[in-house]
């Protein structure tokens, strides 16, 4: 059994990252210390890898929680986890083309703009946002 | 109907809900579309789960209806529901 102090040095994470995640529901301590000191197994450092792993994957603590409940259901088949990473890059792609829309968005807004030296009552920028807005100039 | 290749429950509801539109409407063209295989357009129509059931370029559900939920949403688009 270890401590919490020594979990976190052992998977780079810290004390109150490691609480958050037990309030999340993502790890539990294994017991307490005789001075009511959280105590871990040693396959809670592998846990934490596994959340830190998934996180860098785009997934958020929720879906985290739900991938390691199907890690520990026992009919659980690999094709569940599969739809749940192609789920994400869907999500990921969609955000993606958004992202790209907004960045074709502001090329447009840029170039319109090509007189720098207006001053910014005239600027074509603030102007089009205003428009895009639906509001009038005040 | 958008599906990823492995999930056990579209494969076991595929043909029956295939079936129940089909019925449905006359000359309906069900596709079944593995997602990895079309990436592009299930982001194009605005597909993030799996299964989804898109219906004239529409995200209607997205996990699988029963067969009265699926009638009934092609029976909307269909102009037969009215």
């Amino acid at each position: 059994m270890i401590t919490i102090g020594k979990l976190a040095g052992l998977t780079s994470v810290s004390n109150d990252t490691l609480r958050y995640y037990e309030a999340e529901g993502l790890i539990r301590p294994a017991g307490k210390s005789p001075a009511g000191y959280r105590l871990y197994d040693p396959d809670s450092a592998r846990r934490i890898h596994f959340i830190k792993h998934a996180q860098q994957c785009g997934f958020t603590l929720a879906e985290i929680r739900d991938l390691l409940d199907v890690r520990s259901r026992e009919k659980a088949c690999c094709g569940d986890v599969r739809t749940r990473a192609i789920e994400k890059k869907l999500q990921i792609e969609s955000k993606i083309r958004a992202m790209k829309a907004m960045s074709k968005a502001l090329d447009q807004l840029i170039s319109e703009c090509a007189n720098e030296k207006r001053p910014v009552e005239e600027c074509t920028i603030i102007a089009a946002l205003e428009q895009a807005n639906g509001s009038k100039r005040v | 109907m958008f599906y990823s290749p492995g999930c056990a429950a579209c494969e076991d509801r595929q043909s029956e809900l295939r079936a129940a539109a089909q019925d449905a409407v006359k000359g309906l063209e069900w596709r079944d579309v593995n997602v990895l295989d079309n990436l592009d357009a299930a982001v194009e129509l605005g597909v993030i789960t799996l299964p989804a059931i898109v219906i004239n370029g529409e995200v209607v559900f997205t996990s699988l209806p029963s067969r009265t939920q699926l009638c009934k949403a092609l029976a909307e688009r269909s102009g037969a529901g009215k």
